[in-house]
């Protein structure tokens, strides 16, 4: 897959395909059993105990349960809420990264910390600290409220909107992070190069910069959007019952109902989700290559 | 850009490894052992006894108010373990619980009793059962009761011009008592359908089996006011602080926290709903004698009332009561003044609707 992603020519690989590559499985060794005992096989075991009946039987049951009524409603919620998440989290990540990486060391390291220190309190605290910033007597409202502007106090938390906040503030640290690696890189020289053969600003975004930043970007929309599934914390306290998560369904039949199976069979949907989530990323790149080896 | 094409192997291969994260943060937690809280044998060859609470402000009082003075007393240590319930089922399922007592909701106990988890009491072990004229329905076969908290309605003392919600009626009644209401997600407490058929007029003593239809109906009433159900204890009373609502359904004991702050909220015990917490012991503690010492010690009133005065809990005993300050007990819902306003949540009703009631609200409330 990496092959292929990367775009490397297969006659060099099985050069490779020797002594080298052998001893390289040796040293992977340790890792591939660690792997195994610790992530594979509790997975395998999550996965049978999802087809399992109270009385040890198989049955699709549980899946049945999970797609229908209101559980199916919930998955879709979860995907929405996902995709919002991704997507905003990209063009404020990529504003904020861009910014970033025009400044000096000193103020780009300052100005990143802002961005992950909020990573380290606690969601809790964080999220009353929104309900003082977006509530109907928040700070935001009330500055709007006294600016006369029509409509104030608007409702920014108990629902989507505040749910798409909440989780997009979350994803920002790692969209930035992502993202600031990814323009570091960009050599700058390419940009003056187009502006010298009379390429105006939009055009070099368009057709060097962004081109360049590409693959940065469908990795930090794809991570934050996987991330955003499992979420459940963040949208129970700045949403509403329309904003419930899958994640919380799963965490209400473990814990309030002892229901494994009914769970372990919603976890496993939200892993096929994230792998359909990663293979659609891989289909997209791999597109983009081969288009562009074709314009060459 | 020669580096780009490793860098994003690197991401896409860090990408495919977090993309298991949400399924295994979902399907993990009891799967693995904590091994952290150790629950074995004590160091120095002194007795111990491991005890399972939720921890927070009311573990820390436990602590305080009983385990402490239990040390003391008996020379036996007390270790604590904050686990999930869930956690503690696999634990004992695996034959091989980490607690010996379980400080648990008596709902809870119920469920585990189903799962064969407990070890049967032997009553003549918890002598004080007896001595703390415990009321009989608090003493089952496999658990004990020792306080009550209680679930009522709190509203903001500024919002109504003077005037003082009295029913669930009122807090129903958004013309008369204006402003958002908050109410409990099922994620935090059993749903409050006793509060809507309270409100249309059943009488407190007829409630139960309930009328889940007409409760749903009589909660729909009021569901365009809620702004917030709430999923977690301190929220209701952050959004009254905040004024976000102006009444909003809780539980009681929060309430304290707001007084000393000087937060004008008040709260109204009428209709209020008891749920109590008791002990039991997990069926292969290894610590048993050890644990029913410390089980029996928690029923002492005296020691009831001791915990009643570190935190705003309600002893199952009555007579512990006499033992607390007036000026603490006027606080508790337990107080003999108001005890007759509020009424005992059905845990055996409960125990056999929960499951779908709740699949129903959230049917209802995403509407």
């Amino acid at each position: 897959m990496a092959a292929t992603l990367a775009g490397v020519p297969a006659r060099p690989r099985r050069l490779l395909a020797s002594r080298r590559t052998r001893i390289g499985i040796l040293y992977a060794l340790p890792a591939v059993a660690y792997l195994l005992a610790l992530f594979v096989y509790p997975i395998f075991s999550t996965l049978l105990l999802s087809v399992q009946d109270l009385d040890g039987s198989l049955t699709l049951h549980w899946y049945a349960d999970a797609l229908t009524g209101v559980n199916l409603s919930v998955l879709f919620t979860t995907l929405r809420i996902a995709a919002e998440t991704a997507l905003f989290s990209l063009v404020i990540g990529f504003l904020l990264a861009n910014a970033i990486s025009r400044l000096r060391p000193l103020p780009a390291a300052l100005a990143m910390l802002i961005v992950v220190v909020p990573h380290f309190i606690s969601a809790l605290v964080r999220t009353y600290g929104w309900i003082i910033m977006l509530g109907d007597k928040g700070l935001v409202n009330q500055l709007l409220a006294g600016l006369g502007v029509p409509g104030a106090p608007y409702q920014l938390l108990y629902n989507e909107i505040g749910v798409v906040i909440g989780t997009t503030a979350m994803m920002l640290p790692y969209t930035v992070l992502l993202l600031y690696g990814v323009m570091r890189g960009v050599d700058r020289r390419l940009l003056a190069a187009a502006a010298s053969m009379g390429a105006g600003r939009l055009v070099i975004f368009r057709r060097v910069y962004l081109p360049l930043v590409a693959p940065g970007l469908a990795t930090a929309g794809l991570l934050s959007f996987i991330l955003a599934l499992g979420y459940y914390i963040t949208p129970a306290l700045m949403g509403g019952p329309n904003q419930t998560m899958i994640a919380s369904l799963i965490n209400q039949q473990v814990m309030k109902q002892n229901q494994w199976n009914g769970a372990a069979a919603e976890g496993v949907i939200l892993l096929l989700l994230t792998f359909a989530g990663l293979l659609l990323v891989k289909l997209v790149s791999s597109l983009g290559e081969a288009k562009k080896r074709s314009a060459s | 850009m020669t580096t780009s094409p490793i860098g994003r192997r690197a991401l896409l291969r860090g990408a495919a490894a977090l993309a298991a994260l949400p399924a295994l943060a979902a399907c993990g937690t009891g799967t693995s052992r904590s091994s952290s809280a150790s629950g074995g044998s004590g160091a120095g060859g002194g007795k111990t006894v491991a005890v399972r609470n939720s921890g927070g402000a009311y573990g820390e009082a436990l602590k305080k108010a009983i385990y402490d003075p239990f040390t003391q007393e008996t020379g036996i240590t007390v270790q604590v373990a904050n686990l999930d319930g869930a956690q503690v089922l696999a634990q004992i399922k695996q034959g091989r619980p980490q607690v010996d007592l379980i400080d648990n909701s008596m709902m809870d106990h119920a469920k585990f009793v189903r799962e064969n988890a407990l070890e049967q009491l032997d009553l003549d072990r918890l002598k004080n059962v007896k001595t703390a004229q415990l009321p009989e329905n608090l003493i089952t076969e496999y658990a004990v009761a020792v306080n009550f908290y209680a679930q009522c309605m709190a509203y903001r003392t500024d919002a109504f011009g003077g005037r003082k919600p009295e029913s669930w009626a009122d807090f129903w009644d958004a013309k008369a008592f204006q402003g958002g209401r908050s109410m409990c997600n099922p994620d935090a407490d059993l749903p409050e359908l006793e509060f809507a058929l309270l409100a249309d007029g059943v009488a407190m003593d007829k409630l139960y089996p309930l009328d889940v239809d007409r409760a749903f109906k009589a909660m729909e009433r009021i569901r365009g006011e809620v702004k917030k159900f709430w999923d977690s204890g301190p929220l209701p009373g952050m959004l009254l602080t905040r004024q976000e609502v102006t009444m909003a359904t809780v539980w009681h004991g929060r309430l304290a926290d707001l007084f000393k702050q000087g937060v004008p909220v008040a709260a109204q015990l009428n209709g209020a709903r008891r749920q109590f917490q008791g002990y039991a012991i997990a069926k292969g503690a290894p610590h048993l004698d050890a644990a029913y010492q410390l089980f029996d010690y928690s029923i002492r009133p005296e020691v009831q009332a001791r915990l009643a005065m570190t935190y705003p809990t309600n002893p199952s005993s009555p007579l512990a009561y006499d033992k607390i300050s007036e000026e603490v007990r006027n606080g508790l819902a337990g107080a003999p003044q108001y005890y007759d306003k509020g009424f005992d949540a059905d845990t055996e009703w409960w125990l056999k609707n929960e499951e779908a009631v709740t699949k129903r609200w959230l049917g209802w409330a995403r509407g």
